[in-house]
């Protein structure tokens, strides 16, 4: 064959490839960052796998800790290499938002996507505002829970006649109880998953019931050295050192509660479907009233779009193409990954009302309560882990380290 | 310099311009870059950040957080020198010879082959207060058990031993290398005048080995004063701040407390200043009567 004459048949090839309708090749490929490494990242890779069969439009996820996803979201965005879409935690909007990361959501798209406030529980919905703005739309609601484990809660002889266990209604009744538990090796009470001495969730949830907070209303300084916050520190101090119900510091309190060496557990929502594959006899109850008021922890995921360097519109419909579709389809990320919707629709579903778990995390949904909004939030709770620790550990008296922990987030530059 | 002698002399810097340029590119820019930053109160992610003088080097002198964290390197740098010494010193000794040692060399390396972060989730099971199975056996023996890592006074201790546990095997393999250079009839000679073997070992061994100690002192100082992996698995810092380590602190503050990192390269400088001058002074005490 002459040069010339491949040319020429190379370029008619070319022509009527181009002319082709785009009939039978897959729509747009989005990036979604998420933090999802445990059981739930499988649920949402079934869920994802739905999605590109239902839509034709296919994801391409990365999957990392939150901590380092974070980070990179932070370096990425302004470099132009973030993903078109990115699950985060309520209380890094406002830094994001603040540091430009994240784009804001107009009420126009907002509605033109259907997505309505009144369909949210006003907590959820709020999470995603800063500054007037709107910045994410919330998923679902991970949140504490109180676990009971049957067995060791029977052999305390803390169960009823029905052979369910008591439930504590009181600072003074949880450790009474917590008290007949505790053994060399069995604890009666702890806080968070893993290193409860640091859990500033947990620590959080405590200041709250007490009507305490990081900061002040006006979010300008640290309202940790009053004295609710002190009296949750002390009690906090008191859980190992004093009261020797809970397990140390660094204790892993997941894997001694299923071992049956741990009896009552203050813990996220996340943890009940590991609790299940486990074939651990358990029983939930709404986090109790330890201080003033009933108030449980929550930290709704929400669905993000961080910034791009060039607009590309159709992976942005594609993007909240997928939002849409998770929304819609919320209730399979529920029963499957055991985090409540954020959105109301979900909750009606028979499938869930009937689940004596997320029941029970429904049920407490008029007291939960989110992060402050401020853009030191995160930073703030990176200064806590250490000093409560040091509280925990009796290395610090309660009133001088809340004090030291005041003065250290008063410190954090703006 | 004559024309030959001037070509031969390009050609080599020729061959080395590649190194020259990746060591430019990866290791001298980013560090000037740091030192640059150092001044400023650049936040990760922020386009906008102004030049404030010393002001982060200032701050450091207030900061009790970087002075725990200081205090914590150097006790844990003084702490583990010995036993990363010794221990490795020993075992290559009793090593040195023996039907077996090729098997138990190859055992002992075996735990340098690991990860930092595999070493470490191994031992944080091992040391964990409630499942963990020294605790297990502690209890077992009718012993108290301890949660190890997280009581302030035994924390250090315990990241030490896993320290010692993981690099021992590294250490023995440079040791072992030493021992090999040191001449055979020495020790014959030493015999024939009626030196016993610890009386060979102070009096040929150890000075002999001095080149080797030497490079294991300066590597291990200069890895301690950096370490960073153990803390941040086994306790992240705590209980507390108790094992809270300089480049722990300048990680947090660089990468979780509101991306500081105009701060955290003022830290990085003033680590890298406090390094250079122990390796400097470590040179010039071990230098003098060295044979190499």
């Amino acid at each position: 064959m002459k040069r010339r004459t491949f040319l020429a048949g190379a370029a008619a090839t070319a022509a009527v490839a181009s002319a082709r309708p785009a009939v039978g090749q897959p729509k747009a490929t989005i990036t979604y960052w998420n933090g999802l490494t445990g059981a739930d990242g499988k649920v949402m890779d079934a869920l994802i796998d739905r999605f590109t069969q239902e839509t034709g439009i296919r994801i391409e996820q990365q999957r990392l800790p939150w901590a380092d996803l974070y980070a990179k979201l932070q370096v990425a965005v302004p470099a132009g290499e973030g993903p078109d879409v990115a699950l985060i935690h309520t209380v890094e909007v406002p830094h994001f938002a603040s540091d430009g990361v994240l784009e804001a959501i107009d009420d126009g798209t907002l509605g033109a996507k259907g997505f309505r406030g009144d369909d949210y529980l006003p907590a959820t919905w709020q999470g995603g505002v800063f500054q007037g703005k709107r910045y994410s739309l919330p998923l679902d609601v991970p949140q504490h829970l109180l676990y009971l484990n049957v067995k060791v809660m029977k052999d305390a002889g803390l169960a009823g006649a029905d052979g369910r266990p008591r439930i504590p209604a009181s600072r003074d009744e949880l450790v009474t109880m917590a008290k007949k538990i505790a053994r060399a090796d069995t604890f009666g009470f702890a806080i968070g998953t893993v290193n409860p001495g640091k859990y500033t969730w947990g620590f959080h949830n405590l200041l709250w019931q007490n009507g305490a907070n990081v900061y002040a209303p006006d979010l300008k300084r640290a309202a940790l050295a009053e004295p609710a916050a002190i009296e949750v520190a002390e009690f906090w101090g008191a859980l190992d050192q004093h009261l020797k119900i809970a397990p140390p510091a660094n204790a892993n309190c997941r894997d001694a509660f299923i071992a049956g060496r741990l009896g009552m557990w203050i813990a996220g929502s996340w943890n009940f479907t590991g609790l299940r594959d486990a074939k651990v006899d358990f029983a939930a109850a709404p986090v109790p009233r330890l201080f003033k008021q009933p108030v449980v922890w929550v930290m709704p995921h929400q669905y993000s779009f961080p910034k791009t360097k060039i607009a590309d519109r159709a992976r942005r419909e594609a993007a909240w193409t997928h939002v849409r579709w998770m929304t819609d389809n919320v209730a399979e990320w529920t029963l499957k990954a055991g985090q409540v919707s954020a959105s109301r629709k979900a909750h009606a579903d028979p499938r869930i009302t009937g689940d004596p778990v997320l029941r029970t995390l429904l049920a407490q949904g008029a007291n939960w309560q989110v992060g402050q909004p401020t853009p030191k939030w995160v930073a703030a709770e990176n200064v806590t882990r250490p000093i409560i620790e040091s509280v925990y550990t009796g290395q610090k008296p309660a009133k001088a380290a809340m004090e030291d922990l005041a003065r250290q987030i008063n410190a954090l530059p703006d | 310099m004559t024309a030959r002698r001037r070509r031969q002399t390009a050609t080599a810097y020729l061959f080395l311009l590649p190194g020259l340029l990746l060591f430019a590119v990866f290791r001298v820019y980013p560090l000037l870059e740091g030192l640059r930053l150092s001044f400023t109160n650049a936040r990760l992610g922020r386009a906008a950040y102004q030049f404030v003088g010393l002001a982060n080097y200032t701050r450091l002198l207030e900061d009790a957080r970087f002075q725990v964290s200081l205090w914590n390197t150097g006790f844990y740098t003084l702490a583990s020198t010995l036993p990363v010494l010794a221990v490795p010193l020993g075992l290559a000794v009793a090593l040195n010879r023996g039907a077996l040692r090729n098997v138990l060399r190859s055992a002992f390396f075996f735990p340098f082959t690991l990860s930092v972060v595999t070493v470490g989730l191994t031992w944080l099971w091992l040391l964990d207060p409630v499942v963990g199975p020294f605790n297990y056996y502690l209890r077992a023996l009718g012993l108290p058990a301890r949660s190890w890592l997280a009581d302030p006074a035994t924390a250090m201790w315990a990241i030490i031993a896993t320290t010692v546990w993981w690099v021992t095997g590294y250490y023995l393999v440079i040791y072992l290398a030493g021992l090999q250079d040191i001449p055979r009839e020495l020790y014959e000679a030493a015999a024939l005048d009626g030196a016993g073997s610890g009386h060979a070992f102070l009096a040929i061994t150890l000075p002999l080995l001095r080149p080797v100690l030497l490079f294991v002192v300066v590597t291990h100082v200069i890895g301690s004063f950096q370490i960073f992996g153990q803390v941040f698995v086994l306790t992240d810092g705590g209980p507390g701040d108790a094992t809270r380590t300089a480049v722990q602190h300048l990680y947090e503050t660089a990468f979780k407390n509101f991306f500081q990192f105009g701060a955290a390269s003022a830290m990085a400088w003033v680590l890298f200043a406090i390094i250079l001058v122990f390796s400097v002074l470590q040179f010039r005490l071990l230098r003098g009567h060295t044979e190499y």
